[in-house]
């Protein structure tokens, strides 16, 4: 099953008693929605593709009690109407989520019009922001149903290919704290720190050599785990790897999240490059050649000494 | 409802009373404020933003998408007794809730705004909110002509019509300047009531400080289906001849004395 189809699976079961909810889309499908404007078309708007509209729209959804979701394709919910976001979510705290799908080279080949490698530092940069990036089905059926109990403003970032279960699974447990850790601890394994699609990666290469490594999965990084940096400071350092530009990655918020309680680890920053890419040939082409393949994530932990 | 006279009155009150306001915090927007005190005080003192006494509270909502004018409601709802008055008074002598930018912690202000071309959006939530619940609060907006720029403001107007807001009432405050001079010179919008009709949503146009015209046609909205539009042609800092038409006015200027007892005789 897809992250979105997920989400909106769980957004359909709790429609069922609550005509409070609202879904908005800017022209943006799954098989789940299908489902969800079948039951419920007074609950479901079609904005046309106009993402600041939506925005808009939904602010003032929120601002009669309403609990808003809005849903498009990665690149466009998140910088085209970020300035929307802002001024309605942001300032006025309305619970509006965001529901964003694509995130990194999701929509390759399509070119980086379709990218979205600059969506998470601009979000964390909005002030009140939950921001989640789920890395399978079970995780994500956690952000639905929490943001569900409890609407607030939430930026979800979905991948749009099919995710597999993390395994072991993600407890309820675990979701509440942000993060799960992945093998034992101590001061001669380097963390391997990830979210979504490349915490799979990170996996990979944990499970293959977990003498070496541990891996941290981050599904919530904002507001920040308070209690990730005590739980592996004494780790040998970090390698935080994203599927995003070299600004304002998660490697900044795990500095970030980090420095704020006085730890400074070793932290070594693994992502996309400063530039476009146009080239085509698949996600995972253009993962292995621009900095993200496995051997890469290998070659940043050498830089730990 | 008031009687024309009186409102005419109301009006030229809530200048005098901004006026002083912007001499005391020496900021503000008297420009665009005065241009649609007339449309403002017509929607509240008219009746057509409806109040219940008893909750002190209106039962129609009002978004000033301009929101650096937002300042023009401040006096109105201080008399509906919505915004205490000790509000009113504290403002630029002490702490009070009142700001130069309207924001919906402020008693009556229901959104916050300032940045343009987010409140016919908004309107439109809230419209379709009420419409779905089949509750009869009607929505009324008011944006600049400068708003027009804004692709948002078109991206909702078109959502607004294909989904039928009988409850949105969008009106326009046509002063015909932004910062840099005349809109026909800076980037024309003209024929901007064609422009609204050819997205098939009905328009109307008014003189916006004729309080018999805005009245009459405030009247006649319930008339029509679908969402409404009215075109207010205005002046910009009407009422006071230093402000009148001055592009540099949509900002507060330090004035000197003579002006201010001039501003202050005129505003009578």
């Amino acid at each position: 099953m897809l992250q979105r189809d997920a989400f909106i699976e769980e957004i359909t079961k709790e429609l069922e008693k609550d005509k409070s909810i609202y879904f908005l889309s800017a022209d943006f499908g799954a098989a789940a929605l299908d489902d969800l404007r079948k039951k419920f078309p007074n609950n479901f708007l079609h904005c046309g593709i106009s993402e600041q509209a939506m925005l808009d729209i939904a602010s003032g959804l929120a601002l009669e009690g309403n609990k808003v979701f809005v849903y498009a394709m990665a690149p466009f919910i998140s910088l085209r109407s970020i300035e929307q976001t802002k001024c309605g979510a942001g300032l006025m705290n309305l619970p509006i989520c965001i529901l964003s799908v694509g995130i990194g080279f999701g929509y390759a080949d399509a070119g980086p019009t379709h990218y979205s490698t600059e969506d998470f530092a601009c979000f964390r940069s909005i002030i009140g922001t939950t921001i989640y990036t789920p890395s399978d089905v079970t995780q994500t059926k956690f952000v639905a149903n929490e943001i569900l109990k409890k609407p607030k403003f939430s930026y979800v970032r979905l991948d749009r290919d099919f995710l597999p279960e993390i395994n072991p699974k993600t407890t309820l447990v675990d979701f509440k704290k942000g993060y799960k850790i992945f093998g034992d601890k101590d001061d001669k394994k380097i963390a391997l720190i990830s979210h979504g699609k490349m915490i799979h990666k990170c996996l990979e290469l944990f499970n293959k050599n977990p003498k070496k490594f541990i891996c941290v999965d981050i599904f919530r990084s904002k507001p920040f785990p308070e209690d990730l940096p005590k739980e592996i400071s004494m780790c040998k350092g970090l390698v935080v790897v994203d599927e995003q530009g070299p600004s304002g990655n998660l490697s900044s918020c795990i500095f970030e999240g980090f420095s704020n309680q006085s730890y400074y680890p070793k932290i070594v920053s693994q992502s996309l490059p400063e530039k476009y890419v146009f080239e085509n040939g698949g996600r995972e082409y253009l993962l292995n050649k621009f900095g993200l393949s496995t051997n890469d994530i290998l070659n940043a932990a050498k830089k730990i000494v | 409802m008031k009687k024309i006279n009186d409102l005419e009155q109301l009006a030229k009150k809530y200048r005098r009373d901004l006026f002083e306001k912007f001499l005391l915090i020496k900021q503000g927007h008297p420009g665009s404020i005065f241009s649609m005190m007339e449309i403002v005080v017509s929607l509240y003192h008219g009746g057509f933003v409806r109040f219940d006494n008893e909750k002190k509270s209106f039962l129609d909502k009002v978004l000033i998408s301009k929101g650096h004018a937002t300042a023009a409601l401040y006096p109105i709802l201080k008399d509906f007794g919505v915004l205490p008055l000790e509000e009113w008074d504290n403002w630029g002598h002490k702490k009070s809730l009142l700001r130069v930018f309207g924001n919906n912690s402020i008693p009556g202000i229901d959104i916050t705004s300032g940045s343009l071309g987010h409140c016919v959006g908004a309107g439109a939530g809230m419209a379709i909110h009420y419409k779905r619940n089949k509750k009869d609060t009607n929505v009324f907006v008011i944006i600049s002509e400068g708003e027009l720029y804004e692709g948002s403001t078109w991206e909702a107007l078109l959502f607004a019509k294909h989904n039928n807001l009988d409850n949105l009432n969008i009106i326009i405050d046509i002063n015909s300047l932004i910062i840099l001079g005349t809109t026909k010179d800076c980037l024309n919008l003209d024929p901007i009531k064609n422009k609204i009709e050819g997205l098939g949503i009905q328009t109307l146009e008014v003189d916006g400080h004729n309080l018999n015209n805005l009245i009459s046609t405030l009247q006649s909205l319930n008339k029509i289906t679908g969402p409404k539009c009215i075109v207010a042609k205005t002046i910009k800092g009407k009422g006071s001849s230093i402000m009148e038409n001055k592009k540099h006015w949509h900002y507060w200027n330090s004035m000197s004395e003579e002006e201010i007892e001039k501003t202050r005789k005129e505003l009578k």
